[in-house]
C-alpha cells in the first residue's frame, strides 16, 4: 500500500548482526544487502527483529543475528521462551538489494541473503506474509508489534509502503 | 581485534599522508582551499555502524584495493547528497543546487573519486613500500548505511569488528564535505601493521 505521507522511522534500532525481541517499536535503518527479518506473534502482539548481514553462519554461534540460518531459529527460540506458540508466528522481511552493480564476481550478497532467509523460514514452517526485497535501493523499516505486525518501509528514493 | 594505541597512531599517520594527497588533488580540481581533519582510526563493532552512517542519502564511490595485497579491502569516498551536488556543480559550471543527482553527476563523482583515491592509495602504498591500486570504481547514491554495510558485508564474514579509518575533507568556499574511509581486509590490516612496525623501528 503506497502512502503519500512519510512516517518517521523511530524506535529501538537493531544494528547489523543484532537481534531483539519484545513488545516495543523496533527499527532497522539503512538496509542495503542486509535483511531485516521480523517474526511476529499475532496473538500476543510481541515479536522480534534480526538485522541479518550474511546468508550462512558456517557453524559460528557467537552472533546469531548476523546470519540468515541462525537468526530465524534464534528469534523463534526467544519468542517461544517468552510464551509464544509456534503456530501464531508469522514472518515479514525487507532488504536484500544489490547496491553496487559494477562489482562483478563479488557475488550478489543481497540475493543470497533473500534466498537463505526464505530457506530458513521454510525449514521452520514459518509463513512469510509480507516482503519488500531485492532491487537496488536501500530501505529503513519500522516494526510496531502493537500494530498487528504492520511494517513501515521507507525506501531511499522516498517512497513509503506498508507490508 | 585488538589494536594498541601505538598501532592506531601509526594508522592515523598513514591516513594523514594518504588523505593529504587526496586533499591536494581535490584542491587542484576545485581551485579552492581544502580543510582536512586529523584522521580517525578506531575499532568499532558492526552493530555500531549506524552510529557513524545513518539513512541520509549520500554518494558512495567504492574501490577495491588491488595490487600486491589482494584481496585488500576497500576505500570509500563518502559525499552527502548536497555536497555531491555542490561538487559537481562546481566542476561542471552549473548553479542549480535544488535537484537530484543524475547520470552526469555520477560520472563526475566517479572521476573525482578515482583521482582522489588513486592519490590516497599511491601515497599510502609508497610509505609502506608495497603496490596498492584501486579497482575501477563503483558508485551508489543511496542511504549511507545501506551502501556502507553492503561493502562491510564483503569483509566481515568472520569478524564482528571493523577498523573505521577515516578522514574528513571539506571545502567551505563551495560548501562541500566528504569523507575518505579505508576498510582493510583482515589480512591487509595485519600486513599494514607489520609494515608500519618495520618503518617505526
Amino acid at each position: 500500500m503506497e502512502q503519500s505521507k512519510k512516517p518517521e522511522i523511530k524506535g529501538t534500532n537493531i544494528g547489523i548482526g543484532e537481534l531483539k525481541t519484545g513488545n516495543f517499536i523496533m527499527t532497522s535503518i539503512g538496509l542495503g544487502s542486509c535483511i531485516a527479518v521480523v517474526l511476529h506473534d499475532r496473538k500476543r502482539s510481541v515479536g522480534g527483529v534480526a538485522h541479518v548481514m550474511l546468508p550462512n553462519s558456517n557453524e559460528k554461534k557467537d552472533r546469531p543475528g548476523k546470519f540468515a540460518d541462525t537468526a530465524v531459529p534464534a528469534i523463534m527460540d526467544e519468542l517461544i521462551a517468552d510464551g509464544s506458540n509456534k503456530r501464531d508466528i508469522i514472518a515479514k522481511i525487507a532488504g536484500g538489494s544489490s547496491m553496487f552493480k559494477q562489482f562483478k564476481g563479488n557475488l550478489d550478497i543481497g540475493g543470497r541473503n533473500i534466498e537463505a532467509v526464505k530457506e530458513a523460514l521454510g525449514s521452520y514452517n514459518i509463513p512469510l506474509e509480507g516482503e519488500d526485497t531485492g532491487g537496488s535501493v536501500g530501505r529503513s523499516i519500522m516494526y510496531d508489534p502493537g500494530r498487528k505486525g504492520v511494517i513501515v518501509v521507507r525506501r531511499a528514493d522516498g517512497t513509503c509502503l506498508e507490508i | 581485534m585488538e589494536l594498541t594505541e601505538a598501532q592506531l597512531d601509526a594508522m592515523k599517520e598513514l591516513g594523514n599522508i594518504g588523505a593529504s594527497h587526496a586533499a591536494t588533488s581535490l584542491s587542484t580540481m576545485l581551485m579552492s582551499e581544502i580543510y582536512m581533519t586529523v584522521p580517525e582510526a578506531r575499532v568499532i563493532d558492526i552493530s555500531e555502524i549506524s552510529e557513524h552512517f545513518g539513512d541520509e542519502i549520500a554518494a558512495l564511490v567504492v574501490f577495491e584495493i588491488q595490487g600486491e595485497i589482494s584481496p585488500g579491502g576497500y576505500v570509500i569516498l563518502h559525499i552527502p547528497k548536497d555536497s555531491a551536488i555542490n561538487l559537481t556543480n562546481t566542476m561542471l559550471g552549473s548553479t542549480d543546487s535544488d535537484r537530484e543527482l543524475n547520470e552526469m553527476d555520477e560520472s563526475a563523482l566517479l572521476e573525482v573519486g578515482n583521482i582522489m583515491v588513486s592519490q590516497f592509495l599511491d601515497a599510502t602504498a609508497a610509505l609502506l613500500g608495497v603496490v596498492m591500486l584501486p579497482s575501477p570504481p563503483a558508485i551508489a547514491i543511496d542511504m549511507s548505511h545501506a551502501a556502507f554495510a553492503s561493502v562491510v558485508a564483503q569483509v566481515a564474514v568472520d569478524i564482528n569488528e571493523i577498523i573505521l579509518f577515516k578522514t574528513e575533507l571539506s571545502c567551505s568556499t563551495h560548501n562541500i564535505e566528504s569523507t575518505i574511509v579505508m576498510l582493510p581486509d583482515e589480512n591487509t590490516l595485519k600486513t599494514i601493521l607489520s609494515l608500519l612496525e618495520k618503518i617505526i623501528s
